[in-house]
């Protein structure tokens, strides 16, 4: 169906809309596109970035998976371009850059940026009523310190030894010493300025939006009558200018080891790879271990940036396709303020079996089964919202409704990790990485493509398509649960992440054919984003047209045009109550804006 | 968008998916090449494209390629029954073959039960083995009509053999075939030895020291004398301990039959590499290549291996204990540059960091062109085994390809001034003497981890 | 006729969301059948982690079980296409101290029962006048290095430097039935010392002895795997832990020390 020239698109615009456009100086496509100051721009070039990196760590993850399935064989297509000099077999260095590449990629260059970045920056002051963030160049710049940050981690795939191979963590002496490992030479040195920068990068948004956030919001929009979506982007931001300067400054002392030989890691008297750092020149008498303190410092904060702005989206979108007020809005403020706060001291759980004191481990423990508390609160408030609402199951309501079920596997399966004696066992099993991608592929990705359902109206003034985005729905929730799902039981046999080639070990030799399901699932997993890409990109052209509300939301970014136009709002806002008011009684529709006053809401 | 475009799509989908399903797990080809370094070292073989094609053609006769490697059975050999592929089962006693047996029956375990317990379909394939499956699959096509119980052949004295004993004694006394273990080694230890067992596989650059180059039949770890070629024992040691602090581990993960089938394959490599200089040496720019000689430097290689078990080094008598007295001799020894010298490379302190080291480059690089340092001995740590045997041999008969010279019998002056040659009990003095380097300072170096509270008895 | 499509589609989704706690029970239950199980647990401690394990999945598992059926109920019933309004509601402060106290509840109760096994393997080992090893007289150390397990055990004076000491790549050998101390100390980057059958995980860290201990109740071997990245050949970094009855535990220790004097004809 199109749309004939002259007939009023669909939506509803608010009373009192001025028709006609502000008259502002035309910017060149340079200033408008590239190099703009918009939030709204800034945050669409955050997405597409953002989803070519995923595509890119995809392929990563893709490559990981032929290895396990059928190792040491010719790797099709992907194999070609990533081992040409041995015919598309992964190399076993090769295969430690490939996890840590794929690791590296899908935190600091996917999700975190395409939830902060995208949607932090887009809905911002969108949903507050302002008309752009308070610091429009600082924003700018944060997107292309970006830019460095994907070039020096194209460089460590590129460097010589094969790309950074001590994973994510980067944990030393591996990480530090050249010699430990091929990827330890110059590729590693590339991944530690790629991760500052990208680290900088989102350090400048974070600022931004706390700023925005706390100074910029329309009259009358009080704190506690925010949507849920800018809690969890603001307690993210919190968080991210609280914890990433440690991981910035571990990044520097990591590479002071590595380029001034400072030892700040490096112990004494050990001699890797024939080569005993002391006798180069280098000093030693460091520890380790101080790095993973540093490192999960940030990183466990970390998880919480890359899954507690999506509860907030997820909120959102559950609120308006059910047309029901959130069941306890306070209760799921709070609770994602306490797993914030808690997340604060729970790093050491990383660390059960690190040799760091047994003693600290109870009181990790402690913290971190009682953090499971806030996520359980939120699960049961997603589950009064639903219960006696009227739920409309479009694409953008299915992957919140996802987003809740995989949230509920990937949450109960953390408390195992939390429990040490359990964690002794199960700690770098397969079972840890069943649980890390539940909450952050099955729990955030699902609710970034649940997102983009939802706001793509209001992104680009169309619908995306409902029946495609249902089919990518359906293939996406079959073939991830079939990969992860699975992993528990791998981790429960006992298997180790990280291992090239685990089926010469008794204990693993019966699970290759469950690492080939798996990897099935994982090939038809990235086959089935056709559907993403094709139904993307075809609505951003010929998608339906609609107008400013489509959902009949009562948040504030759909007062504006779809898509806003520069300073976003034409009218101006005055905000008299919660997001939420949907059904309200006796309100002649079932939502009632907030910028509309209502006696009835209560 | 119409509903045929949703098919269309989704059929898309499917046909991509299904056509993805046939990509060929394929193993990649591997294909000898030649010694690209011996070339470079001078002969005049590098600059005739035509002759190098021809070199690996004749190899190829001898040798056959990666994926279907086997030597070729000169025809007396076939009259002494002498198969060089099992050089090494020559020295296989029955004691090492029950043992092999015993492992084989660990590793198969699962299929031996399900063929006694009659459940053929419950026989799964194991991995690395894929000629023991053909094996198998063989076996269940020949099986007696009667069943598996049936009669399957009669042995020697004429009792009858059942099928299923046939199929178990299959599992048990499974010995890999050239090929398969050719496939293993792509698997296992390509990617750094190489695919002719030049040393030079992808991972090969990044490691100190550089690994094996098979190609010049010297290996520095052997327990022989007069840099014999290493016996199949020596191998099997390499490859069951690892070569301690070096990338090399221990593949004991394997099974017994299967480093067994490694150690064949890593001969064949080493015999073909040998085979390949001593042709290039031959090379004449006029003449070509001598392919009249091939024959008789293809027997010359394979005799120098044949013969390398009777170079055995045994101490006759039992063997000393440490004294301070031989401690105190062995490190006259060590230190006088009259005597065994060890400190002008191994330095005052043992720490490997003598005069040497420091003003004469030629003591630190070895045989295949890779610089090396001189054993730190404080570290406790000696690369193939740390028994008192097994460093006599090192002195004995020094490290094939290494400036470690072979002691035994040097000239030395003894602690009386007697002018004489280094004798056996000299070496157990050096021996000695190095093991007492091992220092304890490291042990203080090591800091006590935290583990909470320790027992009540101990604390103050 | 849209009626009905929509009501094909609200089952299609149930039945999907549905999928997800039955298939998940499903796959537990049948673990055992796909070889995707435990592996036996032989150590004193073993079957204790197995229990809290057991404990958390039979709580997790009525928790998830139930919060996925009530959703798929929820999602099921309340996607109808029904004319009325929702219920207007913004939460019930009865229910919100409901649903926090209870879990609360019951994850105190997980997090105490979970002290007494920690503190057993890492704080403070049961100890008896009678064993025969403690954490200050061990009876081996092992050393972790790229990629290599080797293990030595102390002379007759328990130095760990000297004649006597016996060394042994790869392979590792304990006593049964024995509280078996060892010190775990890494030679070049970060290792971790994991038995799948023990229950047992310790990160060996270079320049620091990590005391740990285990006891093995049945006699076998064991596969011993590196479970810490230590660069590319982590997945090679393979040993195996001999559990042999305490005389022929004795016996193998007597016969190293003789075979240290070997004179190298059987080699």
């Amino acid at each position: 169906m199109t749309t004939a020239a002259g007939t009023r698109p669909l939506g509803i615009d608010p009373p009192g809309t001025v028709h006609v456009s502000h008259d502002h100086h035309e910017l060149g496509f340079l200033r408008k596109y590239i190099f703009s100051v918009d939030h709204k721009v800034i945050g669409i070039q955050f997405l597409f970035t953002g989803l070519v990196m995923l595509l890119w760590g995809g392929l990563m993850a893709m490559a990981i998976r032929w290895q396990l399935a059928f190792p040491w064989t010719q790797m099709p297509i992907l194999g070609k371009v990533l081992f040409p000099e041995t015919g598309g077999v992964t190399t076993p260095e090769g295969y430690t850059m490939l996890f840590t590449m794929h690791g590296t990629l899908m935190i600091f260059f996917v999700i975190i940026p395409l939830l902060t970045g995208t949607f932090g920056n887009y809905l911002i002051p969108l949903m507050i009523g302002a008309p752009d963030m308070a610091f429009p160049r600082l924003n700018m710049l944060g997107y292309w310190f970006w830019w460095p940050g994907i070039l020096c981690i194209i460089m460590a795939m590129g460097a010589e030894g094969g790309g950074p191979a001590a994973g994510w963590t980067a944990y030393p002496p591996l990480s530090t010493i050249e010699a430990a490992a091929p990827g330890s030479m110059s590729g590693q040195t590339w991944w530690l300025l790629a991760v500052t920068f990208v680290g900088v990068s989102s350090m400048m948004g974070a600022v931004n939006y706390v700023t925005t956030i706390v100074k910029m919001r329309a009259p009358g929009m009080t704190l506690f009558r925010m949507p849920l979506s800018i809690w969890g982007l603001l307690i993210a931001a919190l968080l991210q200018l609280f914890a990433l300067p440690v991981l910035t400054a571990a990044g520097f002392m990591q590479l002071f080891d590595r380029v001034f030989d400072a030892g700040l890691f490096t112990p004494t008297d050990v001699v890797i790879n024939n080569t005993n750092p002391e006798t180069m020149g280098q000093a030693a008498g460091g520890s380790p271990l101080l790095w993973q303190h540093l490192f999960w410092f940030y990183s466990h904060p970390a998880v919480y940036i890359m899954v507690v702005p999506a509860m907030g989206f997820v909120s959102d979108i559950i609120a308006t396709h059910a047309r029901k007020p959130i069941f306890g809005y306070k209760p799921m403020v709070y609770s994602m303020s306490s797993i914030a706060g808690l997340g604060f001291i729970v790093w050491g759980h990383h660390m059960f079996t690190s040799g760091m004191n047994p003693n600290v481990g109870l009181v990790f423990m402690s913290a971190t089964i009682m953090i499971a508390l806030p996520s359980a609160i939120k699960v049961f408030n997603w589950l009064g919202t639903l219960f006696r609402s009227r739920i409309e199951l479009n694409s953008a309501m299915l992957f919140a409704l996802a987003f809740v079920s995989m949230f509920i596997i990937g949450g109960l399966s953390g408390i195992w990790m939390a429990a040490t004696p359990v964690d002794m066992y199960i700690h770098d099993t397969y079972i840890i990485v069943a649980h890390f991608h539940y909450v952050v592929f099955a729990g955030s990705v699902m609710a970034i493509f649940g997102s983009l359902h939802h706001w793509f109206p209001k992104m680009f003034g169309r619908l995306m398509n409902e029946t495609l985005g249902k089919i990518h729905f359906f293939g996406t929730f079959i073939f991830l649960n079939g990969i992860f799902y699975m992993m528990h039981q791998l981790g429960l046999a006992g298997l180790m992440r990280r291992t090239a080639d685990p089926y010469a070990y008794e204990t693993y030799a019966a699970l290759q054919p469950m690492n080939q399901f798996i990897s099935i699932c994982a090939f038809c997993l990235l086959g089935w984003q056709v559907f993403f890409v094709f139904n993307f990109f075809h609505s951003m052209f010929f998608g339906k047209r609609v107008g400013r509300n489509p959902w009949k939301s009562c948040s504030l970014e759909w007062q504006a045009p779809s898509p806003p136009g520069h300073g976003n709002f034409d009218h101006q806002l005055e905000v008299h109550h919660g997001p939420y008011e949907y059904a309200v009684p006796g309100a002649a529709e079932d939502y009632v804006p907030q910028t509309q006053p209502s006696p009835q809401v209560g | 968008m119409s509903r045929n475009r949703y098919l269309a799509l989704l059929g898309a989908w499917v046909c991509g998916l299904s056509s993805a399903c046939h990509f060929e797990r394929a193993t990649p080809e591997l294909h000898y090449s030649l010694n690209e370094k011996a070339l470079a070292d001078g002969s005049l073989l590098e600059d005739d494209p035509a002759g190098q094609v021809h070199l690996l053609g004749a190899l190829e006769l001898l040798f056959g390629t990666p994926s279907q490697p086997s030597y070729m059975v000169l025809p007396e050999w076939l009259d002494d029954d002498f198969d060089p592929t099992y050089l090494g089962q020559d020295s296989f006693s029955d004691e090492a073959w029950a043992e092999l047996v015993e492992r084989n029956r660990e590793v198969f375990a699962d299929q031996i039960a399900a063929i006694q317990a009659g459940d053929l379909e419950g026989v799964t394939k194991p991995r690395y083995c894929e000629d023991l499956w053909e094996l198998w699959l063989g076996l269940l096509d020949d099986m007696p009509e009667e069943g598996p119980d049936g009669t399957y052949y009669e042995d020697d004295d004429g009792n009858p053999v059942t099928w299923k004993e046939e199929a178990v004694a299959t599992f048990e006394g499974y010995y890999p075939t050239l090929a398969a273990s050719a496939e293993l080694y792509r698997q296992q230890c390509y990617h750094c030895h190489g695919a002719s067992g030049g040393g030079d596989g992808s991972t090969s650059q990044y490691l100190n020291p550089r690994p094996r180059d098979y190609r010049y039949g010297t290996f520095k770890f052997t327990a022989l004398n007069n840099k014999a070629r290493p016996r199949h024992q020596d191998l099997m040691r390499v490859l069951e301990e690892g070569i301690y602090t070096t990338a090399m581990p221990s593949f004991r993960r394997f099974s017994d039959a299967q480093l067994s089938g490694l150690a064949d394959y890593v001969r064949l490599l080493s015999i073909r590499g040998e085979t390949e200089i001593l042709m290039e040496a031959d090379y004449d720019p006029d003449e070509g290549i001598h392919f009249d000689n091939l024959r008789e430097n293809y027997e010359l290689v394979v005799d120098r291996w044949r013969q390398a078990p009777e170079e055995l080094i045994v101490y006759e008598g039992e063997v000393p204990h440490a004294t301070p007295e031989r401690i105190a001799r062995g490190r006259d020894l060590y230190m006088r540059d009259n005597a065994a010298n060890c400190v002008k490379c191994h330095g005052m302190t043992g720490r490997g960091d003598g005069e040497s080291v420091k003003n004469d480059p030629e003591s630190s690089t070895d045989d295949w062109g890779n610089k090396i340092v001189p054993r730190d001995l404080t570290t406790g740590v000696f690369r193939f085994g740390r028994r008192p045997i097994d460093l006599y041999r090192r002195i004995y008969a020094g490290i094939n390809g290494t400036p470690m010279p072979a002691h035994y019998g040097m000239q030395i002056v003894d602690g009386e001034g007697v002018t004489r040659s280094l004798n056996e009990d000299d070496v157990w003095d050096l021996v000695f003497y190095a093991r007492s380097l091992s220092v304890k300072e490291r042990e203080v170096s090591l800091a006590q981890a935290p583990h909470g509270e320790s027992h009540g008895e101990h604390e103050e | 006729m849209a009626q009905l499509k929509h009501l094909l589609f609200r089952l299609i989704v149930t039945a999907l969301f549905l999928a997800v706690p039955i298939l998940g029970v499903w796959t537990f239950v049948n673990a055992d059948q796909m070889h995707v199980w435990f592996p036996e647990a032989v150590s004193s401690f073993g079957g204790e982690i197995d229990h809290l394990f057991s404990l958390i999945l039979w709580m997790v598992g009525i928790t998830f079980v139930a919060t996925e059926v009530l959703l798929v109920l929820i999602i099921l019933r309340y996607s109808r296409r029904d004319p009325s309004r929702s219920h207007y509601t913004h939460g019930s402060h009865v229910l919100e101290m409901v649903w926090t106290a209870v879990p609360a509840l019951l994850l105190l109760f997980i997090l105490f029962s979970q002290m007494g096994v920690w503190s057993e393997v890492k704080i403070a080992p049961p100890h008896e006048p009678s064993d025969p090893y403690s954490r200050e007289n061990p009876l081996m150390r092992v050393y972790a290095s790229q990629f290599d397990w080797r293990v030595r055990y102390p002379d007759e004076e328990g130095n760990f430097e000297g004649e006597n000491v016996v060394e042994s790549a790869y392979d590792i050998y304990v006593p049964v039935d024995t509280k078996v101390f060892f010190d775990l100390v890494s030679r070049d980057v970060l290792h971790s010392f994991y038995v799948p059958n023990f229950r047992l995980k310790q990160d060996a860290i270079p320049g620091m002895k990590v005391p740990v201990w285990f006891e093995a109740r049945e006699v076998g071997d064991f596969d011993l795997i590196c479970a810490e990245l230590c660069g590319w050949g982590h997945y090679k970094m393979a040993g195996r832990v001999h559990v042999l009855p305490q005389d022929e535990y004795t016996a193998w220790l007597e016969g190293q020390r003789e075979a240290l004097y070997d004179n190298g004809s059987e080699d």
